[in-house]
């Protein structure tokens, strides 16, 4: 055990105490750089959450503002300030239960914030109306977890079902777009199968593939490389590279692997105990001085992030 | 410490309340984008009408002709044997048959067989994020997954009411037969006492109790959380919820009926 190195509250005093003056306490912790908040205290849990964003030289497409999110008694966004930069492959990385996957849901207005603002290229996400809500996902494409493929369509209806649901586009042309993009995933010749005939990588490999079908402007991928092997890990790391490069547009990939974060990301957020610890382009973070940052970027075992 | 005890009772019958609430606020969001163009849930309700339909129509056959021979036929017929009046359930039958046990045991059939199903396949679906995938994909589960399943319930189940009654009839002409009663008696007394007012009081309390069935077992796989075993959670709340909602609103309804139309207290 890493007891000694370890921030914990000694007087036992829980997460939730803290937390209520974190909270108010948001001025503390500013969106972009800012000075860091005077550790100690009801602070100490954020002792290394320095908060800091080194510049990127872009413009943010998604931003999140001190949003607090709760499930329950179970307090998982405190005040994240995030800026994700556009046109790049942004990493989200963090230890598992810090809140990553609610990110995502918060992104696309899933999940509304208790507290907070998540913006999206101008555009408050949690106030827009439902009708333009709609409009605006049609900007994103999304890879679930597990691929979250239709169980009840094979492959390439999966595939097709967006340009069906929002474009009207005739069949001939979906046909040319779907195999394209298959082909795209080295698919080219499943479409028949039905997705519980498939293994975790191919399921993952279609749900990207159908998240990419409408050209979309942010992309977002909720681990892609969880229940996947080093190899197929590597591959599809490739492949989410391969398909920036030809296409553009916003990247945000979460996930906790640290290989995928070097072969991938142009610029990584490190995310803790719901709030950011240090986020900045790639090359710097794994330069960090960040002791968190270190210990994690470094999957090292001793350091401030112990078993809790 | 106070404060502490009266959160930890106050908040289960939060949690209730807003439970309710949320099924209420479903309940009028399916009315509403039923009602609203467009509508693509045709093919949906269909595939969910005849799922249901195949899936209840034989359990729904024993369940009524066997509660309805052991229930009012077998016990109400030894009770009549003391007056000499079993030529009486034919109008016992009425109040039991067309009234209640119909209605019930098909609401009954109908949550246990259909309303599980729905709420499995609903949470899985749920589990396996298909419902983010879908609302991300600009598809609103409600209008394409609720909809179809609330009207599908909703008629399938007042249909099956006539079905439920006429085999729950079947029942008391096999305790007439059994008791060596011949047939006439038993009719006679039953068309004396049964009214239209019967008839479509019926079929529309089964008709709400589909309705009922439908958003419960939908709201209840909608939000399912915590894996597989969440999943088999929110069948068995579903199943234990939509009893109880059924059976208060038998009530109420019950109650309802009897208070503006008091001829159908009138025995012939």
């Amino acid at each position: 055990m890493t007891v000694a190195t370890r921030e914990h509250d000694p007087s036992g005093a829980g997460g939730e105490q803290s937390l209520g003056g974190d909270g108010r306490d948001l001025s503390a912790n500013p969106p972009h750089g800012g000075p860091p908040p005077a550790g100690g205290g009801g602070e100490s849990e954020f002792e290394f959450h320095t908060g800091a964003n080194r510049p990127t030289g872009v413009p943010d497409a998604i931003e999140f503002i001190g949003v607090h999110k709760s499930f329950g008694s179970n307090h998982v966004l405190r005040g994240l300030n995030m800026g994700l930069p556009e046109g790049q492959i942004s990493m989200i990385i963090g230890p598992s239960g810090t809140g990553k996957s609610v990110c995502i849901k918060h992104i696309v207005g899933l999940l509304y914030p208790d507290e907070g603002d998540v913006i999206v290229q101008g555009q408050s996400i949690p106030s827009l109306p439902d009708a333009e809500l709609f409009e605006m996902r049609k900007k994103f494409g999304v890879l679930f977890q597990d691929g979250a493929l239709f169980g009840s369509m094979n492959l390439y209806d999966n595939v097709a079902f967006p340009l069906r649901q929002h474009t009207e586009k005739s069949e001939e042309e979906i046909a040319e777009v779907v195999n394209r993009r298959m082909r795209e995933v080295g698919l080219g010749d499943a479409g028949e199968k039905m997705p519980n005939e498939l293994s975790g990588g191919m399921r993952k490999r279609a749900g990207f593939a159908r998240s990419l079908v409408l050209d979309p402007e942010i992309v977002l991928f909720d681990e892609p490389d969880s229940g996947l092997d080093p190899v197929r890990t590597a591959l599809l790391c490739e492949l989410i590279k391969e398909v920036h490069e030809e296409n553009g547009g916003t990247y945000v990939v979460i996930t906790h692997d640290i290989m995928s974060a070097r072969r991938v990301a142009e610029h990584i957020s490190v995310l803790w105990r719901g709030r950011i610890v240090e986020s900045g382009p790639a090359a710097e973070l794994f330069d960090s001085e960040n002791p968190f940052v270190r210990q994690f970027l470094s999957g090292e075992s001793q350091g401030p992030l112990g078993m809790e | 410490m106070v404060r502490n005890a009266a959160e930890r009772a106050f908040l289960p019958t939060r949690n209730l309340l807003e439970e309710i609430g949320d099924m209420m606020i479903l309940t009028g969001r399916t009315i509403t984008s039923a009602l609203r163009p467009p509508y693509p849930y045709g093919g949906e309700f269909v595939s969910q009408f005849l799922f249901a339909l195949r899936l209840c129509w034989f359990p729904l056959l024993i369940s009524t002709v066997a509660i309805c021979y052991a229930a009012p036929g077998l016990q109400a017929a030894n009770f009549l044997t003391i007056f000499g009046a079993l030529d009486r359930l034919g109008g016992i039958f009425v109040l039991a048959a067309i009234r209640e046990i119909g209605p019930n045991v098909t609401a009954i059939v109908l949550a246990g067989v259909a309303g599980t199903a729905i709420t499995a396949d609903l949470g899985a679906r749920k589990i396996r994020e298909e419902l983010d995938a879908l609302q991300v994909l600009g598809v609103d589960p409600v209008k394409n997954l609720v909809v179809p399943r609330f009207l599908a319930l909703m008629l399938v189940t007042g249909l099956f009411n006539v079905y439920a009654i006429l085999f729950g009839l079947f029942g008391g002409v096999l305790a007439e037969l059994v008791n060596g009663q011949p047939l006439g008696p038993f009719w006679d007394t039953l068309f004396a006492n049964a009214s239209t007012t019967d008839l479509w009081g019926s079929a529309l309390k089964t008709t709400i109790f589909g309705a009922i069935i439908a958003i419960v077992c939908c709201y209840k796989g909608m939000t399912a959380s915590g894996g597989a075993e969440g999943v088999g959670r929110a069948v068995n709340q579903a199943v234990v919820v939509t009893f109880l909602a059924i059976f208060s609103f038998d009530y109420v309804y019950t109650q309802m009926l009897l208070a503006t139309h008091p001829n159908i207290l009138v025995i012939k």
